[in-house]
């Protein structure tokens, strides 16, 4: 009995948080004619005219573009964050540096609010050129993304015993050489779970792609609302609505493929805060 | 024979220290600059001091104020509903995930969509002709309320930002609950405590850091809410949904008001400081 009712809590819960979700899905599969007269949550012919419409009129949206970028940036975003986190990781694990100041320093960076951040950063934007590139969306991107990576990385290289260094040391490695042939590849799990769960976030941001891009760099998230912002005749909710799914489905779906690594990554740097 | 000796760990840190300073660092001095000059657009390189106006001006400026109001009772009623009801469920639904792990993927979904993206999609759930919540609501009651204008729209943020951000408390409660050790639970069942009580007096307790952290990440995450707010409203329904943050974009870019936003940017600043120094406070505290 307990027991039944602790599947209605779940199954209400899950289909109340996941209720946008699930209507943009079910809208996007909608034909124009239908959306007109049926708002409701059943389809009479699932169609897929949307998303062939917004994948084949490339003239007329810019997905294909909106993908790339995203992608891009996420992608430096990410990558730039692990090259700086992961050494500083080490001597932040294997050495007294950087443990009292640095580190805390760098976990609160994630409390604070980035808009403060916003103005000046599009101004430096201006002098160096960087405004509206995926390259400087994908640096900013890595400030996003620092200090969880730094969290995960230290605390994954903080559980490896440290004989194993010593042992290596013995045997004549160079610390560097320690770190990229013997650490590297024990934490591996973990610096694949900061490159996922980094990229989901840098794919996420919204706050620097709506500031900081215009034209030629803007991420999914930013040109998903271009489709809202539409002059004239109203929003097409269709297209509209495949939209938001192609650009939801990337961190969706690495998210539900690595949710087991993800959940404690989440939870990494409150641990510890 | 240290592993890391003092030289390597400092050129290990380098790049990281630079990068932040750089991208960082140089930012919060032009803040700082640009807070207490007179600027605009056409003098950005060239800023003039002129003492502390800009900082007068936005702290007399009554949509501040109201940024900060709304702010505050989002960043609060968002973190107390999203801690309760993560922490019933974690308590409440632990029998039925422990075996299952699978269950958690549809219940960690929400995090991993954007926020931004969140907020278009309640446009269209919300829609008065294409959304199938008011559809639902004339069907059945005749009636469906403005979901996005002034009196609901706060109403309205509300629930999305907590259907969004439950889960993320959920899984703090949910591993903090796991954490607690067998013999703790199975010692309150031998001296006779029912399983409410034993959830009272010696759960709730061992958990207490874990809701302490949780309430101010949610907190600080409510508080300074940007792209959800942004995409849903656009601060919009008579300016009743301007974030803190919503209120320094628009100040910047809608306003031209370089030096107003630039002051509220150092407000923000140390507001969040005094959060978090609060924050590891309280934790220390609770540690020892």
């Amino acid at each position: 009995m307990l027991n039944l009712l602790r599947w209605l809590v779940f199954s209400i819960v899950v289909l109340a948080m996941n209720f946008p979700v699930l209507v943009t899905v079910i809208t996007s599969l909608k034909s124009a004619r239908e959306l007109s007269f049926n708002p409701g949550f059943w389809i009479g012919e699932p169609t897929l005219e949307n998303y062939m419409r917004v994948l084949g009129e490339t003239d007329r949206f810019n997905i294909y573009g909106y993908l790339f970028n995203s992608t891009v940036a996420s992608l430096i975003g990410t990558g730039l964050a692990i090259a700086l986190a992961f050494p500083a990781a080490y001597a932040i694990a294997r050495s007294e540096a950087g443990n009292r100041t640095l580190l805390p320093l760098i976990i609160n960076l994630r409390a604070v609010p980035l808009i403060i951040f916003a103005i000046p950063l599009y101004m430096m934007y201006q002098w160096l050129g960087l405004l509206d590139t995926q390259l400087g969306l994908g640096l900013i991107l890595t400030i996003v993304n620092t200090p969880l990576a730094l969290v995960i990385l230290v605390n994954a290289i903080s559980d490896v015993p440290s004989e194993l260094d010593e042992a290596a040391k013995m045997d004549g490695a160079s610390s560097r050489q320690v770190m990229l042939m013997i650490i590297r590849p024990v934490v591996r799990p973990a610096l694949v779970t900061t490159f996922i769960f980094g990229f989901i976030t840098a794919w996420n941001e919204f706050l620097f792609g709506l500031m900081l891009t215009t034209s030629r760099a803007v991420p999914m998230t930013v040109g998903a609302s271009f489709f809202f912002a539409a002059s004239g005749g109203g929003v097409q909710w269709g297209t509209a609505s495949a939209v938001m799914v192609l650009g939801a489905l990337p961190p969706a779906l690495l998210g539900l493929l690595m949710y087991r690594q993800i959940s404690a990554s989440l939870t990494a740097g409150a641990v510890k805060g | 024979m240290a592993i890391v000796n003092r030289a390597e760990g400092r050129a290990y840190l380098t790049p990281l220290v630079g990068f932040l300073l750089f991208f960082l660092g140089f930012p919060a001095a032009v803040n700082l600059v640009y807070s207490i000059s007179t600027v605009s657009f056409e003098t950005l390189r060239s800023p003039s001091l002129s003492g502390f106006g800009n900082y007068a001006a936005v702290l007399a400026d009554r949509e501040f104020w109201g940024a900060v109001s709304f702010s505050m009772r989002f960043g609060v009623l968002t973190a107390l509903a999203e801690c309760l009801i993560g922490l019933f469920l974690a308590v409440f639904l632990t029998p039925l995930l422990a075996r299952r792990s699978y269950l958690m993927a549809p219940l960690m979904l929400p995090l991993m969509v954007a926020p931004a993206m969140i907020g278009l999609m309640y446009r269209l759930v919300l829609h008065e002709f294409a959304g199938p919540v008011p559809y639902y609501l004339f069907e059945w009651f005749g009636d469906s309320p403005a979901f996005l204008d002034v009196d609901n729209a706060f109403r309205t943020l509300l629930v999305v930002e907590i259907l969004q951000w439950t889960p993320f408390a959920f899984l703090l409660f949910y591993m903090a609950y796991a954490a607690i050790p067998l013999e703790v639970r199975e010692a309150a069942s031998l001296d006779g405590a029912s399983a409410l009580k034993a959830l009272w007096w010696i759960e709730l307790p061992l958990m207490l850091p874990t809701l302490v952290i949780a309430f101010f990440i949610r907190f600080i995450d409510g508080f300074r809410v940007f792209d959800n707010v942004y995409a849903l409203t656009g601060s919009g329904a008579g300016g009743s949904t301007t974030s803190l943050s919503i209120y320094i974009y628009q100040a910047f870019f809608k306003g031209g008001a370089i030096g107003k936003a630039v002051a509220a940017s150092v407000v923000l600043f140390l507001a969040s400081l005094a959060v978090l120094y609060g924050l590891n406070w309280i934790t220390g505290r609770g540690r020892r």
